[in-house]
């Protein structure tokens, strides 16, 4: 009897109470677009109909997920948004949405020219060129190249130390931390060793979420079983995968099985940002943190739209709380309005920093020493759109720790 | 395991109100909030008060010992659960699940409270759109405030706003009802 009344369509459990617009970034600032119910759950009943009901605008959604937070019935809406621009979009990727989403090709070619790339990218001439020609605007802060990978670095400086501490974990440094900000993976290290952690890297290519962003879906599954495979061999060597990036994690957590219909659930459990991996050994006591003493900083925390998703921001909060010297503010929930590869492209920028500008508005009236996130695109936005400095919190761990006193307490 | 005061579970009108007058008395909050039906001001003045805010978040279950919610567990915290003196249950009814109905029954999901409603299915509800709804009184029991399980009250759990069984939306005092019971709920959390 009962079997009659379930569906196995996620999207009939929406009661269209619309609290998902009331949340929308997007649809508050587009009006192009029609909104995460409309084109979520609304939308797909046409679409199972016949695919001629897609709708071009789905395009504009940039797949914050803030509407799942909202949905008070489960309703997997930016996945249903995402799946329909996977099944149904017609068009081929332009030539810059390859660009922007091959990190795995274009990284290495920037970092090797890093100094003429930064120097080139910073050209308002240059800028010109690649909004006329590419459509990334011309207003948007290019990020800067590292000329040393942090992988490089890390083989040279600190892979052989390494297995001279008991406990090991594999590292997911991302794209971000390799090419654009190694300072963030060498902190990475610094931390996991004082806590005598032996750091392993893997042969991990990008999670994918420009790819599937951008509609590269055959190139981000292939990646997307590459990096599985690579976790289940880290795994049964016992290392637990440990990430830094929000967005990555939640590509590899959740969009792996939902969007790229690729299995993770035998490693899922394995898999761990730091802060709740360094939250709950810290909180058992099985590791010790010693605080520099006299280090202080005001800091306001940004969660980022995915880390919100996830619902693990309440790690990094507990986590940061335990530094003595750091006086910390949450912000009012927002999104950055960057959204990963959306805020580059030309007919987004605008809507982009409109989208930001309640958080800016707020990080101004708070006026911290920097603002705390996990996430690296939310941190370009608001270093360029407030001027304010972005940290992550394994940065802020690498700085309030006494590395040296920790090491000596979590040896034994 | 985490630790706060009190735990609300439910985002709504009452798990709000209950939240925010705790928090501003002092008090060390927590709210699981599947869904955020109440967002901007509440919201705002919850979290400005320094309250901590789950949100997105689904309660799966607690641990009940002697007659005392020890902890809860959450789906995204995994296996951190969320340890309190007190907590207060305002799920609402039938639209966020706070209490649930199949063919048989009416049930509480969480914890499998005693909740209040017909046996005769047929009463349930009236064909007459106008007329009021009987289905709408159902909801969880409270003896002295508190909720119920198998007969047995659990002393640090309080049922607040419509999931309470005789509280209904529908009537032209819900709003000032609903608030009235987040605050007892709260007061009552408080003294323990």
């Amino acid at each position: 009897m009962q079997e009659r009344f379930i569906s196995a369509n996620n999207f009939e459990q929406c009661q269209k109470c619309s609290l998902c617009e009331t949340v929308c970034p997007v649809m508050a600032n587009n009006p192009a677009y029609a909104g995460p119910k409309r084109s979520g759950p609304d939308g797909e009943r046409y679409r199972l109909k016949n695919g001629i009901f897609f709708e071009d605008s789905l395009k504009y959604c940039l797949n914050c997920k803030r509407c799942e937070v909202a949905c008070p019935s489960g309703v997997r809406i930016a996945d249903l948004i995402q799946q329909a621009r996977i099944d149904f979009a017609r068009k081929a990727p332009k030539l810059r949405d390859l660009m922007l989403a091959s990190t795995d090709q274009v990284g290495p070619m920037a970092s090797a020219f890093a100094p003429v790339a930064n120097f080139a990218l910073g050209l308002p001439p240059v800028k010109g060129i690649l909004d006329f020609t590419l459509g990334i605007d011309r207003h948007r802060t290019l990020p800067k190249y590292s000329g040393e990978t942090f992988v490089h670095w890390f083989r040279k400086n600190a892979a052989s130390s390494q297995a001279a501490f008991k406990r090991q974990i594999s590292y997911f440094h991302g794209c971000y931390a390799n090419f654009n900000y190694p300072q963030l993976g060498r902190d990475f290290t610094a931390v996991m060793n004082a806590f005598g952690i032996g750091v392993n890297l893997i042969d991990e290519r990008c999670c994918g979420v420009a790819k599937i962003a951008n509609g590269m879906i055959p190139a981000a599954t292939r990646d997307a079983k590459h990096n599985i495979n690579v976790f289940r061999a880290s795994v049964a060597a016992g290392r637990d995968v440990i990430t830094v990036s929000t967005t990555c994690t939640m590509t590899l957590l959740e969009e792996y099985p939902e969007l790229l219909k690729v299995d993770n659930a035998d490693v899922k459990g394995h898999i761990s940002l730091v802060e709740p991996f360094l939250y709950k050994a810290i909180a058992s006591g099985e590791l010790k943190p010693v605080w520099k003493e006299g280090w202080k900083a005001r800091a306001a925390y940004h969660c980022p739209c995915h880390q919100e998703r996830l619902g693990l921001g309440i790690f990094t909060t507990e986590l940061l709380k335990m530094i003595p010297g750091l006086e910390l503010t949450e912000l009012p929930s927002n999104c950055c309005g960057i959204a990963g590869t959306y805020g580059f492209k030309k007919e987004n920028y605008k809507v982009s920093q409109q989208i930001g500008k309640p958080l800016f508005d707020s990080i101004k009236a708070a006026a911290p020493d920097f603002v705390v996130c996990e996430c690296e695109t939310c941190k370009w936005q608001i270093e360029m759109s407030t001027g304010v400095t972005v940290k992550n919190p394994v940065s802020i761990l690498a700085e309030a720790l006494d590395l040296e006193k920790t090491l000596e307490l979590n040896r034994s | 395991m985490m630790k706060f005061d009190v735990v609300v579970i439910g985002g709504g009108l009452a798990g709000m109100t209950a939240a925010t007058a705790l928090q501003q008395g002092g008090l060390k909050c927590a709210v699981v909030a599947e869904g955020l039906s109440l967002s901007g001001a509440s919201r705002e003045a919850y979290t400005a008060a320094g309250g901590t805010l789950l949100a997105g978040d689904r309660v799966t279950g607690g641990t009940i010992e002697n007659g005392r919610l020890v902890s809860i567990r959450t789906e995204k915290l995994g296996d951190v659960t969320l340890e309190a003196r007190a907590f207060i249950l305002a799920t609402g009814k039938f639209f966020s699940r706070g209490i649930v109905a199949d063919m048989q029954k009416v049930y509480e999901p969480i914890f499998g409270l005693d909740v209040q409603y017909d046996a005769d299915r047929s009463t349930w509800f009236s064909p007459s759109f106008a007329a009021p709804q009987r289905f709408l009184e159902f909801g969880v029991i409270a003896e002295d405030g508190c909720a119920v399980r198998n007969g047995v009250k659990i002393e640090n759990l309080f049922p607040a706003g419509e999931v309470l069984a005789g509280l209904s939306s529908a009537a032209s005092d819900a709003t000032a009802e609903i608030k009235k019971s987040a605050l007892a709920a709260a007061e009552a959390a408080r003294r323990i």
